[in-house]
């Protein structure tokens, strides 16, 4: 349930795309886009942002998605982005943006800094966003299927996970309807990154048995001369078999009737 | 007394004329709805040339209903122009009612057969109005030979003249008024007028100008911001006229291969949910087969209402295979795929909902130019060690051959490493475009998604521009088609052939060295591609390759331009929508049918999609494998 009056500002920037290398939208910031779209329910209360460098048609895929105007602030391609983005959405109750972004800027830190700049808490990896009077709840993604409720008070900002809401389907039309406005230029330090060669971490692989792989499927299944650990039923009726086989399952707790 | 039964007739020919004419203005504004079409008022004669000739070709693949309808349809015009003739204008010559006589006899005797027909009606026909028009034609006709004989008799009829008079008046008044009133009411008449209109203003002229096969889908214009066709009021007023030609024979239903397999689409239930929208109402009078699967749905139509959602549901749109086997059969000329990828258009360039995979595919085509996402450097890769060169700028091949999509999938490899091989061993100079070659935006276009169709055309026209050949071959019929017809108009002309028409010229001219082959060969059918056969008329290259090799091909029941599809056509398998049957396994029903061993092809997508079939079934190999079995190496 959405609060008529929500201003979201959903921050996105284009992908490289892995077989191509061309521009592109990124899952996650294309979720966030759907999401914002959901929650802001009209174009006028949501801002869609991106900092950076690349140039407009990396940016039309979003269009396509349904955002109606995308705002570009541009900078130098190594410019620290948080302050900047901060200082362009501060009047945001609800700042959405993908877990990480396809390239440029946005990495998996901007997302900090930025609740930082605007003295927000930030609440990760959601997979789905529920507005309750002034706070936010949220459904987070956590790895083998995990999931974890998290809530804080407005202003807040989300990361969303690619898996979150569909994005909407391209299409052209809304593609050249759209609009890239640019505005002016700023000045920008640039980020404070240190590069240093990253070390080769070899981890080989260690083979539990080293037998071949036939030797092991032949341990694993069943043969009649009873060497192997699998079982062979030949006696008896379809049910008595049946239920050699559910005790199977039972024990191994593939199955829990 | 005959003066008196002249009179009325000249009074009941005035009031029939006046009441067509009313009709035909009322219809006309419901045809007006539709956009501005640039046709012009001069084609209307051409109406005659295109009735004996283009419709007439179709017609008379059904000999019974083409007798019956030759009867009935000239003894009713000629009834119909003698009495405009005697009583319209007030002559009343002895010798034209003789000549009326006649006619009307004539059409006694097709109205007769239209009847006989209509007894035990194929499923296909739509019964309802239709049913009566037997009735109406025979008392037409027996109205009409009574006042002819009437006329003729003077006084011998004596008393009973009066009566006779009367019940020839009633005749021709109750039978006419289903001329007359058809039209402006939509009754089953009404593709006497519209039929002919139809042939004159046909959307697509150029069916009609010699041996060219009108098949290319016509471009929009994006920058116009021209996305198709959401109401029936966005289509063409000619289109609309096309929907109201149709006589609801069922030729289409009966050759779908979506409504063979149980989805949801009917054809001709197609075109009258578009007449239901242009007129506005929910089509009660329609009493034919509905989309399978939607028996009994009501649904509302109006000329400036969304058709998609409403209307149709949008998988009917997206059943279609665009084989065209409805277009082929269809004796009025009516252009259903014209009318699906319209509509498909609107909802791929608008709202983007294309079902399926569909979505998934034109994605890739947008970002990797090619339909399953790969990298284009790996299209040539099956020919890495077949030492066909990568044509580079500057340099100058005969042949280039373009792989298509088919290049990615391992089984169709095979094919293309064979059709390699027959063309170095009939010492052609051949070459490959490599990494640059992008897809020709085939299932972008049939998708609806125009605007991916067109930068990728315009990609692949910048492409070509750079190289130096005479000639493009390519086993992939889409990709021949989309070259051969589609790219002219958007200004780019090649000399394109597919590989049946190169193999079959390089085997006549006796330029493959073919070892003499002493094994018995497996008994072999043809399975002809849609966009080879229907689409370009080429059913004959494959058959003389076939004959270059020896090869006797068992006919399928459905070959040649009759061929069914193979259930790839126009994105089918990507938005696959369910239904009760999978299109492919029908065909190889075909294929067993005719008891033969092994199915040729001669495309990529039909070798995937019967190559699909699951269970004990006939080879599938390609055209290309054949010939190569025989190479002398």
């Amino acid at each position: 349930m959405s609060t008529p009056m929500l201003k979201v500002a959903v921050l996105v920037a284009p992908a490289i795309h892995p077989v191509s290398g061309r521009p592109c939208t990124h899952p996650a910031d294309s979720a966030a886009l759907a999401l914002g779209l959901k929650l802001a329910g009209s174009s006028e209360r949501l801002t869609v942002l991106y900092a950076g460098a690349a140039a407009d048609e990396a940016l039309a895929g979003y269009l396509a998605q349904g955002a109606s105007c995308v705002t570009v602030l541009p900078t130098a391609e190594d410019a620290d982005i948080a302050p900047l983005l901060a200082a362009q959405i501060a009047d945001a109750e609800l700042v959405l943006c993908g877990t990480r972004a396809g390239g440029g800027q946005g990495s998996a830190l901007l997302p900090y800094q930025l609740a930082e700049e605007l003295e927000a808490p930030l609440l990760p990896d959601a997979l789905s966003v529920a507005i309750k009077g002034g706070s936010v709840e949220i459904e987070q993604f956590l790895p083998k299927g995990q999931r974890r409720s998290l809530a804080a008070a407005l202003p807040v900002v989300v990361t969303v996970h690619e898996r979150a809401t569909p994005a909407l389907p391209y299409s052209h039309a809304r593609k050249e309807a759209g609009k890239v406005r640019r505005l002016m230029p700023v000045a920008a330090k640039a980020a404070e990154w240190r590069y240093e060669p990253g070390g080769r971490r070899a981890r080989p692989l260690v083979a539990a048995s080293r037998a071949s792989g036939h030797e092991r499927m032949l341990g694993a299944i069943a043969a009649d001369d009873g060497k192997t650990t699998g079982l062979v039923v030949k006696q008896g009726d379809p049910v008595e078999k049946a239920q050699v086989l559910l005790d199977y399952l039972r024990d191994h707790q593939l199955v829990d009737f | 007394m005959t003066f008196t039964l002249a009179y009325a007739l000249t009074g009941l020919f005035w009031l029939g004329a006046a009441l067509l004419s009313l009709g035909l203005v009322r219809r006309a504004a419901l045809w007006r709805q539709g956009r501005a079409a640039p046709v012009a008022l001069g084609r209307l004669i051409t109406i005659p040339k295109r009735y004996f000739v283009d419709l007439h070709h179709v017609v008379a693949r059904d000999p019974f209903i083409a007798k019956a309808h030759v009867a009935v349809a000239g003894g009713a015009v000629a009834v119909l122009a003698l009495a405009a003739l005697n009583y319209g204008l007030m002559l009343y010559l002895p010798a034209l009612d003789a000549l009326m006589l006649l006619a009307a006899l004539l059409m006694l005797a097709g109205a007769m057969l239209v009847r006989a027909r209509r007894k035990a009606p194929p499923a296909r026909l739509s019964k309802g109005a239709w049913n009566r028009l037997p009735k109406s034609l025979l008392l037409f006709s027996i109205g009409g030979a009574l006042a002819a004989l009437l006329a003729l008799s003077g006084d011998a009829f004596g008393t009973a003249a009066q009566g006779l008079a009367l019940l020839a008046l009633a005749g021709l008044a109750l039978g006419g008024a289903e001329l007359a009133l058809g039209i402006g009411l939509g009754g089953p008449m009404k593709h006497a007028v519209a039929g002919l209109l139809h042939l004159a203003f046909h959307p697509r002229q150029d069916r009609f100008s010699g041996d060219k096969r009108s098949t290319d889908l016509k471009p929009l214009d994006l920058a116009a911001k021209d996305y198709g066709v959401e109401k029936p009021s966005d289509f063409a007023w000619n289109r609309l006229l096309s929907f109201d030609a149709c006589v609801q024979c069922g030729k289409c239903e009966a050759a779908c291969p979506a409504y063979a397999a149980g989805q949801p689409l009917n054809p001709k239930k197609l075109i009258q949910d578009m007449v239901t929208g242009m007129a506005a109402g929910s089509g009660p009078a329609y009493a034919g087969n509905p989309h399978p699967g939607q028996a009994g749905k009501v649904r509302q139509g109006d000329p400036h209402q969304p058709i998609v959602g409403g209307l149709l549901d949008p998988e009917t749109l997206w059943s279609c295979t665009t084989c065209r086997a409805c277009v082929e059969e269809c004796p009025m000329l009516i252009e259903h795929v014209d009318t699906v990828v319209s509509l498909r258009r609107h909802v791929t360039l608008t709202r983007g909902e294309v079902p399926g995979k569909g979505r998934e595919a034109l994605a890739n085509l947008r970002d990797t130019d090619t339909v399953g996402g790969y990298p284009l450097a790996a299209r040539y890769h099956w020919a890495i060690d077949l030492n066909v060169p990568v044509l580079l700028p500057g340099e100058h091949t005969d042949w280039l051959l373009m792989a298509g999509e088919g290049a990615f999938d391992m089984r169709y490899q095979r094919a293309l490493r064979a059709l390699v091989k027959v063309l170095k061993a009939a010492g052609l100079k051949v070459a490959v475009l490599g990494e640059v070659e992008p897809d020709c935006g085939d299932l972008a276009r049939r998708l609806g998604d125009e605007a991916t169709f067109q930068q990728l055309a315009g990609k692949m026209m910048d492409t070509l521009g750079r190289y130096r050949f005479n000639r493009i071959v390519t086993p992939d019929p889409h990709l021949f088609h989309c070259l051969k017809n589609e790219y002219p108009v958007l200004g780019g002309r090649y000399d394109v052939e597919h590989h049946s028409q190169v193999l079959a010229d390089l085997l006549e001219r006796g330029a493959v060295p073919l070892k003499a082959d002493a094994a018995p060969l497996p008994a072999t059918t043809y399975h002809d591609p849609c966009y080879l056969g229907r689409y370009n008329g080429e059913t004959d290259a494959p058959r003389r390759v076939f004959k270059g090799i020896g090869i006797k091909v068992v006919e399928m029941e459905r070959s040649g331009r009759k061929g069914r599809c193979c259930g790839w056509g126009g994105g089918a398998s990507f938005t696959d929508i369910p239904g009760e049957r999978r299109i492919p396994d029908m065909r190889m029903d075909d294929i067993r049918a005719t008891g033969a061993e092994q199915v040729a092809v001669a495309c990529p997508n039909c070798t995937a999609m019967l190559e699909g079939v699951v269970g004990p079934r006939p080879e599938v190999v390609e055209l290309a494998e054949l010939v190569a079995a025989r190479l002398a190496v």
